[in-house]
């Protein structure tokens, strides 16, 4: 199996940076890598040189790099790769197009819930199974619940279930709402009087029109669950050193020991530097222009003020990682200089090769 | 030069929903919370709502959160968390009448995935959760109309915030009929009067989360003529004197290694500022008014700050000084 890295994260510390500065760093010690990111900024896709589509594009890279592997980029379409799902799954062209023209299919999609998360698992697992990635880096879609986005197959599986399945869809088929079970029949009643006879038929349709494609749907689910929970599949933290960001990233911490999933290190962005010199600072005498002694008074406390954020900073680290032997890759405050390619090089330089032997045929045996 | 703040500030505190969105991680929650404090100082009886599902406001006020329930964080300052699953419980639950007949329908091994499923219900029936609250009637307060003079709702970022504003169109498309598409209608003309409902957008005096910003107010359509302003949050106060670039080479000649150190930490302090006022113009053009709120050193935004960013967004912040 490809070795995968998943990049997860709370919204706002700068995860799809960081998984291209992850990807771009493996890409200069060898692999050659492709890097999956989901709803980015344009201006990250522009920098990136990725259109909005689905298929994996390569990034130019800056000759001075001497990059020994290669680095390719794509942007998930959760529309076009469900679509692709249902056209893979469909029995035949006209179990397909009978879903593409349903009225609640049309509507849903894109917004299915979980539907972004479950497509970018599914498109996770088409890039893992090509074989001509050394490794495949997962820019997560922001979560309330770090690990949520692994519970999307079984999620979409439950909704597919047989049980639902047989519910919904038996009773609409035999042109009435008689069901097996007690209590259908005040079930029917009381969903027609909330939403209407059409939308009821919608849904009825809806399912029926997937029946056709369950079996696919449940193997994949399983094969995707399975991917996930292999060893060669590892979770990243991208975090920020603010006190705020602490708590989530702990309980991610928690969540993936509990799940008995590998955590490959931190990336902790916007990290502050200590200014390197000790002692106070001084400025030779006053020449008696203007703005000179507020400038002195104003530039005296701006190392011990950094120096004191960089002490909270350090505590909030060490807490961070207690108990993990995971690496911490620290990356210093960039500034607005980080939204390019040169900025993303940047991070690379900071992140390191995750795995030492790319490019010397082992990386995809790990 | 920022605006100022006083008069946007003043036709967004005559509404009735202020819904607000941004960028993960620009400060939705404190700004949100600023709002609310500033509302209450005018003897408005505001709740600010979250709607996370987390509940993020009352430990900011030393206080154990309520959840579903409405807390009171100050005088005239309220909150609550709309988490979805309560909302939608109490929603159905008023439509069946019965508990019993509530769980019956609904919270079983088939139904409950499915309701979880339902695309925009969750933010459908957060928002008419919203709608409610608007109409509320007070209980027991003497001479008011309504229960609540303002509400804030401290809505997800980016592409769910845009998600949540047009759910109710979204579900009025999926149901074409019947009490669902009803309601959604009623909740959507709330949502959808400028009158009653104004967008504040948060961003951060950044490259990225500007740009992020200028991409949202494109993406909100028609919601866009909501827009009363947008709200740049942690702007950098730059407290270097004016002469400072001029005096910078005869500064570092003097300087020892630790007066290097400082020069450079200033370079960058200098540089933030400047990306600042550029942040500020591009933001200026997309027509709304930009308010800036200070960057506030602490952990953790608790009453003092958002005093501060309160004082900020009101003008206040020379006055009451």
């Amino acid at each position: 199996m490809t070795p995968v890295y998943i990049c997860c994260g709370a919204g706002g510390v700068g995860k799809t940076t960081s998984s291209a500065g992850l990807a771009l760093a493996q890409a200069r010690a060898g692999a050659r890598v492709v890097v999956l990111t989901i709803d980015p900024a344009r201006r990250l896709a522009d920098a990136l040189g990725v259109r909005v589509g689905n298929e994996p594009s390569p990034v130019l890279l800056p000759p001075e790099l001497e990059a020994k592997g290669s680095l390719h980029a794509l942007m998930l379409d959760p529309k076009e790769t469900f679509d692709r799902v249902v056209s893979r799954f469909a029995p035949t062209p006209e179990a397909r197009d009978r879903i593409y023209k349903n009225h609640i299919y049309q509507h849903a999609s894109a917004n299915l819930a979980g539907s972004q998360e479950y497509m970018a698992m599914e498109r996770l697992y088409e890039l893992a199974r090509e074989d001509h990635w050394d490794c495949v880096v997962l820019d997560t879609p922001p979560t309330h619940h770090a690990l949520d986005f692994l519970a999307a197959p079984d999620r979409m599986a439950n909704l597919m279930d047989e049980g639902v399945m047989r519910w919904i869809v038996l009773p609409a088929s035999r042109g009435g709402w008689r069901m097996l079970e007690r209590g259908s029949e005040v079930l029917a009643s009381v969903l027609e009087r909330m939403v209407g006879n059409s939308t009821i038929a919608d849904i009825a349709e809806f399912f029926t029109a997937f029946q056709a494609l369950w079996d696919g749907f449940r193997e994949r689910s399983i094969e995707v669950r399975t991917l996930l929970s292999a060893p060669s599949t590892k979770f990243l933290l991208v975090t920020t050193p603010a006190p705020a960001a602490r708590a989530e990233a702990r309980l991610f911490v928690e969540q993936l020991r509990t799940h008995r999933q590998p955590l490959a290190g931190f990336l902790v962005n916007r990290c502050l530097v200590a200014p390197p010199n000790p002692g106070a600072p001084s400025f030779g005498p006053d020449p008696g222009l203007a703005g000179w002694a507020e400038s002195v008074a104003e530039l005296t406390a701006l190392p011990e003020r950094q120096r004191a954020r960089v002490e909270v900073q350090e505590a909030n680290i060490a807490e961070l990682v207690r108990g993990t032997t995971a690496p911490v890759w620290r990356i210093p405050d960039l500034g607005s200089a980080v939204h390019d390619l040169g900025g993303i090089i940047r991070i690379s330089g900071y992140v390191g090769a995750v795995v030492p032997e790319w490019g010397t045929g082992l990386g995809g045996t790990s | 030069m920022p605006l100022p703040p006083g008069s946007a500030v003043d036709a967004l505190l005559a509404r009735r929903v202020l819904v607000v969105t941004g960028k993960g991680g620009v400060g939705k929650t404190s700004v949100s919370l600023a709002l609310g404090v500033l509302a209450a100082r005018r003897g408005m009886r505001t709740l600010v709502c979250e709607t996370s599902g987390a509940d993020n406001v009352c430990g900011r006020f030393g206080l154990t959160s309520g959840g579903y329930a409405v807390t009171q964080l100050a005088p005239d300052l309220y909150s609550m968390s709309i988490r979805p699953e309560a909302a939608i419980e109490e929603y159905l639950l008023r439509m069946l009448r019965f508990r019993k007949l509530y769980e019956m329908v609904f919270r079983n091994r088939v139904m409950a995935p499915f309701i979880d499923a339902v695309p925009g219900l969750h933010d459908l029936v957060q928002l008419g959760k919203v709608f409610d609250l608007e109409r509320e009637r007070p209980a027991g307060l003497v001479g008011r109309r309504r229960a609540w003079d303002l509400l804030v709702i401290d809505a997800p970022a980016t592409g769910h915030g845009i998600s949540m504003l047009t759910a109710p169109r979204g579900m009025m498309r999926l149901t074409r009929a019947g009490p669902f598409h009803d309601n959604a209608r009623d909740v959507a003309a709330l949502i959808e009067d400028p009158a009653r409902t104004a967008i504040v957008l948060v961003s951060l005096p950044e490259e990225l989360p500007v740009s992020e910003t200028t991409e949202l107010y494109g993406r909100l359509g028609n919601f866009q003529a909501q827009v009363a302003c947008v709200v740049l949050n942690a702007v950098e106060a730059g407290r270097l004197p004016p002469t400072y670039p001029s005096l910078r080479p005869a500064l570092a000649a003097g300087a020892n290694p630790a007066g290097m150190d400082a020069l450079a930490l200033a370079d960058a302090l200098l540089r933030r500022v400047n990306a600042q006022d550029h942040a500020r113009a591009s933001l200026a053009r997309l027509g709304p008014p930009v308010l800036d709120l200070p960057d506030v050193d602490a952990p953790v935004l608790g009453p003092t700050q958002l005093d501060r960013l309160a004082d900020a967004l009101g003008g206040e912040a020379e006055a009451t000084r």
